[in-house]
């Protein structure tokens, strides 16, 4: 998907946000999985990329996806305290916090990645992530990295 | 206790084998040990999937860890193990033999589904039009007949519940399948419905509106307030579908060169035609009249059923490609012979009427009802009244001699053509034979009805004309042994009931003349045909005979019904098969009782509600014309009264999910089979079952909606519940701010003299769950005390009350109240410090007490196992695992009330101990899976295949499957690319294992449902092919792209594109995995020579490995050994 931003216009309603998401292979993909036997409908611009555990969130792979032209990344995790590997998802969040300071330090806002923690059941929270996501990156407009005119972030579009 | 020199008493080793019976976690967990440990295992499961209670629980306590989370890799691993074999909807008969060497006998409830088969795709759910009580959900929410337990169920099959047939179907002779259409309209699929009745009946729009409906008189909602309306509802529905333009029948498939004749076109023939045809024969019918269709078209007068309907009925039979010969009258059975026919079958119909053999019967003027009616039916008497080609004048005043439905019919007919019309019959006004709504509606239109009359002769008007009918009254009549009238005559009661013409409707008979006496073809007393009832084969070979000419003058839906049977029949005849239909499993009829219909009631199942009424044409409206004078329902009426219908055999067999399975799954005939298996030992691990919250009438449950069960809180807790994990009040949906729960019901009262034992903890974590879905719920627990015994459960307890603001009192009440306009509840209590308070609450919760269901205090006595005045397993004070009978074990609630843990501790100590004595049958009766060589793939460039599934519509239906697939193809490394129907049904799987060898694929790629549950089938499929099982990858596009972007065609088809693009990038970089063996000492160290340490060491022993006890102490024991208790004799035995 192309996006060809046009200055003045307001993207509020046109722009289609890439979003890559990240989960464990235990409660985040068991939460999708639920959603979907719900028929519980969110937006299909998140791309979902497995993780053994969000413990394995590695920096880099945050930044790689902006890199390659996701507009937003989030990751989802069990519940605090319910992690698979124990402490897991508290190593990812910790990366994920620091990920935003760094994505921050290069003017990309630090409200494009995000981290949600849910059980294996919880497909109405799985799909209200992904919609939550949706809606923020929309109303922040495309990724600051693909856009080489500006060079840095306005404020927001309203 | 086991005489544990079993092993050693002989030179055979016990079974190795065992059977479990339950498949909840206690079962799963018993069967698991076994199975890992080299025993063959049978799980028997008396639900259609595995799972039991605990998959029905949002969290578990302490941990508050998600209950399906944990329990479902138990469920996969249960279902794929080799040497698990999981019988669902099965019971144990009985267990006979010695431990070592049982055999138990199985009965396999029908499941209507093939389970090898079914892939649970759900499209038979989809299309199933009978809802029930979703029982998982505990009846919070309705579900269909086709269901799958839960959506995690295993296996992952759907199934059907059937209770019996139908009391509606059972009573039309023809087997309507009444319930099954009643649904369908409900849901406003009346093409589907029309399908449904013409299975059975090609007449759905005549017997919509002269059909005497038998049906209802049987229907069990009568037992509520009035039977449905099923006739209205049938012709609502044709009267619905003809009114779209018709479609054209397309001709039947000529198979066979045999040739059938058929004499007469009534319902009966017609039927038997269409059978006949479809079947692939060539058929005939002769017809003497100059239109098809009997008596429908030419005894049943206008008003009551349209020509057009006929027409249109018997046109799409002629169009099968039926060759119909009207005005062709047969005169000579073997005539027809002559012609060569295979078969014959004679369906004529009464059409002869009956003259009394009384003097002046012959006279002008009197006339016979046949007759009159088929004149005023083929119009010969259109013009004002006026008779025409032939047929008998018809004077002004007209006087019926008969009480049937057809001297009505020719009364009613008779006043439309503008005449002065009575009746007389010889039965009493209330006995008259004619259906009550019929008499008062010819009355409603002007007929005078003389009752109890005899007819003793017509008078001459001196022309020898009839002016009148000399009669008696009648004071009692009664037919003898031989059918012969006796009549007792009021005396001097002669007296003359005046009139111009004479009509005799007594009776009607078949006109059989065409067949002689040397022809072959017996005859009854009677006059009727002789016939085998079940085959209806006449005393000559090749000649079948059907409808009136066989039972007398009878209903349309009984023609219908003796149609299809002659046609089965004639196709075995013609098959040269035996004649005698075979049997089929038979099914109870469902009566249900009035306490079944009350409970229903109770429940809110049920809600009283009359019948949708019928509008009719006004009497003056009606009387100068053959308009017909029932209206018909409307869409919303007509679902209104559909929707009434209670579902009785809950399967209709609308047979909407054969038409929808796409693998070919379904079987509706299927029928419960009883097997043996050998087995070791028995383990009994059934479960409890909730207390029936009802029987605690002082509490509302079913009167008041907003008291629920504790079970029923739980699936208001539960995300995949029916409320999505909204706590919702079943009277309104409004979040409940206010809850209170209520402990001890159906325990520690005085019909449960014991401790469930788990209800203060589940209602602890019910209101800590509340609170963290909204945290200004407040919830108030009305206990006696609190049992918090475990580990971490008093922590836990303690943390509800400080952290999360649970008020705990401490009462225990006694009544509840319902204010009826808000549905809150008034609870009065005595609080601690005496006060008498009242408080109201938005939803009260039960926390329902664990008992014994009955049909598990059933298994317990089948299998002598004893049990206690609870239904409680009873088990040995030092064994508890071991019940009363040797050999057989009881685990998990059964034995007491017990939570989840220790369910699972005794699963798997009843494990060991079998697994003890059972060592030296280990691993002889089980399987290991055998793959062939894997092929080795280093240094092989990534040769990718890519399989997309349609999931039936699942996929489908939502994106562009053949356009991923096609895709796929020009990404790099793939070689193969295709999309199937169901990528998991067995043909696939195998169908897949050739693709790998064909295209020496050496990656795979399934683009269809989740790798959670489907990854291990298809590695396995991989492994069939010679492929390392980690080269398989799979991309969800189902549960997480199709079911989730329903609406947007293109973008789902974009991200299934993506997702598959991701799948394939990740596959090429797949290397085979293998798992590494490492040696294992079989030996164990005990630290602690107590009663466990001891146990454990024991049971370690006993299985064949070292146990190495370690006790600090001098002596064994532990601190048992040192008390005082009545037990310690018994330990310092075993020391």
């Amino acid at each position: 998907m192309s996006v060809t931003p046009e200055p003045d216009r307001d993207n509020h309603n046109t722009f289609e946000p890439q979003i890559t998401a990240f989960y464990c292979i235990y409660c985040g993909y068991m939460a999708a999985d639920t959603a979907g036997v719900l028929r519980l409908q969110y937006p299909a611009n998140v791309t979902f990329v497995r993780l053994p555990c969000t413990g394995k969130t590695d920096i880099r792979y945050i930044l790689q996806a902006f890199e390659q032209g996701a507009d937003g990344v989030y990751v989802v995790a069990c519940p605090v305290g319910n992690c698979h590997h124990v402490r897991g998802n508290e190593r990812g969040y910790a990366r994920v916090q620091r990920a935003r300071q760094m994505l921050e330090a290069v003017g990309i806002e630090g409200e494009r990645l995000d981290m949600f923690f849910m059980s294996g059941g919880q497909g109405a929270t799985f799909a209200l992530a992904a919609q939550q996501m949706v809606d923020r990156i929309r109303r922040l407009g495309p990724s600051p990295l693909k856009q080489p005119a500006r060079a840095a972030p306005e404020q927001h579009h309203g | 206790m086991v005489d544990r020199s079993l092993r050693s008493n002989g030179d055979s080793a016990p079974v190795g084998a065992v059977l479990v019976v339950g498949g909840g976690i206690a079962g799963m967990q018993a069967a698991l040990d076994l199975a890992e440990q080299g025993f063959k295992v049978y799980l028997v499961e008396a639900q259609s999937a595995i799972g039991g209670k605990m998959a029905q629980l949002d969290k578990t306590f302490p941990t508050n860890d998600c209950a399906m989370c944990t329990i479902s890799p138990k469920l996969v691993e249960t279902g794929r193990h080799l040497n698990i074999e999981v019988l669902t909807e099965t019971e144990v008969l009985s267990v006979t033999g010695e431990p070592g060497d049982f055999t138990a006998r199985l009965r396999r409830a029908p499941r209507y589904i093939d389970p090898d088969k079914c892939v649970g795709c759900g499209d038979c759910a989809t299309v199933c039009p009978v809802l029930v009580p979703d029982t998982f959900n505990e009846g919070l929410v309705p579900r269909h007949a086709a269901y799958k337990l839960y959506p995690q169920a295993v296996p992952n099959a759907y199934a059907i519940e059937k209770r019996g047939i139908a009391p509606c179907r059972d009573a039309c002779p023809a087997g309507q399948r009444a319930q099954g259409y009643i649904a369908l309209i409900r849901e406003g699929r009346y093409a589907d419905a029309m399908r449904v009745i013409k299975m059975d009946n090609p007449f759905p729009g005549i017997c919509g509106r002269i059909c005497n409906h038998r049906c209802e008189n049987e229907c069990n909602r009568g037992q509520v307030d009035e039977p449905i309306n099923i006739r209205a509802l049938k012709r609502f529905v044709t009267d619905k579908v003809y009114a779209d333009p018709r479609e054209p029948v397309a001709p039947a498939v000529r198979k066979y060169d045999q040739r059938v004749a058929i004499i007469g076109a009534g319902p009966c023939g017609l039927t038997a035609a269409q059978d006949l045809v479809m079947a692939g024969y060539g058929v005939t019918v002769f017809e003497a009249m100059p239109v098809a269709g009997g008596m429908l078209r030419l005894g049943v007068p206008e008003y009551r059923l349209p020509t057009d309907i006929i027409e249109h009925e018997v046109q799409d039979i002629v169009d099968l490609g039926v060759e119909l010969r009207l005005n062709c009258q047969v005169d000579n059975l073997d005539d027809v012979f002559a012609e060569g026919f295979d078969a014959v079958l004679i369906a004529v119909g009464a059409h002869e009427g009956v003259r009394l053999p009384i003097p002046g019967a012959d006279m002008d003027g009197v006339l016979i009802n046949t007759r009159f009616l088929r004149d005023v039916r083929l119009n010969r008497y259109a013009h004002g009244g006026q008779p025409a080609e032939g047929a008998p004048p018809l004077g002004a005043r007209v006087l019926v001699l008969g009480g049937g439905n057809v001297a009505i019919d020719v009364a009613r007919t008779a006043v439309r053509l503008g005449r002065q019309v009575q009746l007389a019959c010889l039965e009493s006004r209330d006995q008259m034979p004619a259906h009550a709504w019929e008499v008062e509606a010819a009355e409603a239109e002007g007929v005078v009805i003389h009752a109890g009359r005899t007819f003793e002769r017509i008078l001459d008007d001196g022309t020898g004309h009839a002016a009148g009918v000399v009669c008696q009254r009648v004071a009692s009549f009664r037919f003898d042994e031989m059918g012969r009238l006796h009549v007792e005559k009021v005396p001097d009661s002669e007296h003359v009931l005046e009139c111009d013409t004479v009509i005799f409707s007594v009776g009607q008979r078949a006109g059989l003349a065409f067949i002689p006496d040397d022809a072959g073809v017996g005859l009854t007393d009677r006059r009727l045909i002789a016939v085998n009832p079940n085959t209806l084969a006449a005393t000559r070979s090749g000649v079948f005979a059907a409808g009136d000419s066989v039972s007398g003058t009878a209903f349309v839906i009984e023609a219908v019904a003796s149609g299809h049977t002659a046609a089965r029949s004639i196709i075995r005849y013609l098959q040269g098969e035996h004649l005698e239909p075979p049997r089929k499993p038979e099914l109870p009829v469902v009566h249900m009782s009035r306490q079944e219909i009350d409970e229903r009631i109770a429940r809110g199942e049920i809600k009283p509600q009359p019948r949708v009424p019928m509008p009719e044409l006004p009497v003056a409206q009606r009387i100068d014309n053959f308009a017909e004078v029932e209206g018909g329902y409307d869409d919303a009426s007509a679902q209104a009264e559909a929707s009434r219908c209670l579902a009785c055999g809950i399967c209709s067999e609308c047979m909407s999910c054969t038409f929808a399975c796409g693998v070919d799954a379904i079987d509706h005939d299927m029928g419960a089979r009883t097997e043996e298996v050998r087995v070791g030992a028995v383990i009994l691990a059934p479960g409890y079952a909730a207390y029936h919250a009802e029987m605690s009438e002082a509490y509302g449950y079913g009167r008041y909606p907003n008291v629920v069960t504790s079970l029923q809180f739980e699936r208001l807790l539960s995300a995949s519940g029916p409320t999505s994990g909204h706590v919702k009040r079943p009277s309104d949906g409004s979040a409940p701010r206010r809850i209170a729960f209520l402990q001890c019901v159906g325990s520690r009262d005085q019909t449960h003299d014991y401790c469930s034992a788990v209800c203060c903890m589940y209602a602890a974590k019910e209101a800590v769950m509340a609170k963290e879905h909204a945290r200004e719920t407040e919830v108030s627990i009305f206990m006696m005390d609190m049992r918090a015994f475990s580990k971490g459960y008093d922590q836990y307890y303690k943390r509800a009350e400080r952290d999360y603001g649970v008020r705990y009192i401490r009462s225990r009440i006694s009544e509840v109240r319902e204010d009826p306009t808000t549905h809150d509840l008034i609870l009065r209590y005595q609080a601690e410090d005496l006060a008498l308070c009242e408080e109201r609450f938005n939803l009260v919760v039960l926390s329902v007490g664990m008992e014994i269901a009955e049909g598990v205090r059933d298994l317990g006595r089948r299998l002598g196992v004893e049990l206690d005045a609870y239904g409680f397993c009873h088990t040995a004070r030092f064994d508890p695992l071991e019940t009363s009978r040797p050999g057989i074990y009881a685990v998990g609630p059964f034995r007491e009330p017990k939570d989840i843990p220790e369910s699972i501790i005794e699963a798997t100590g009843a494990a060991a101990s079998v697994a003890g004595w059972l060592a030296p049958a280990r691993g002889l009766l089980t399987q290991e899976p055998v793959f062939p060589p894997e092929r080795d793939v280093r240094g092989e460039e990534p040769r990718v295949g890519v399989f997309v599934c349609h999931c039936g519509a699942n996929i489908g239906g939502f994106l562009d499957v053949p356009g991923v697939a096609e895709y796929a193809l020009t990404l790099p490394g793939v070689v193969h690319a295709e999309s199937n129907l169901y990528t998991c049904s067995q043909d696939s799987i195998k169908h897949i294992s050739e693709q790998i060898e064909a295209h020496r694929l050496n990656r795979v790629v399934i683009a269809s449902c989740t790798p959670t549950t489907h990854l291990p089938l298809f590695q396995d499929c991989a492994r069939a092919a010679g492929l390392n099982p980690y080269l398989v990858d799979m991309a969800n596009i189902r549960n997480q792209c199709s079911w989730v972007h329903s609406h947007d065609w293109e973008a789902a088809t974009q991200k299934a594109r993506d997702l598959v693009r991701m799948a394939v990038a990740r596959a090429r970089r797949l290397q085979p995995q293998y798992q590494v063996e490492v040696p294992v000492e079989p030996s164990a160290l005990i630290i602690g020579g107590g009663p466990a340490g001891m146990t454990a060491a024991l049971a370690l022993a006993e299985q064949g490995f070292a146990a190495h006890l370690v006790e600090r102490e001098p002596r064994l024991g532990g601190t048992c050994a040192t008390c005082t208790l009545p037990t310690t004799g018994a330990i310092r035995r075993r020391c």
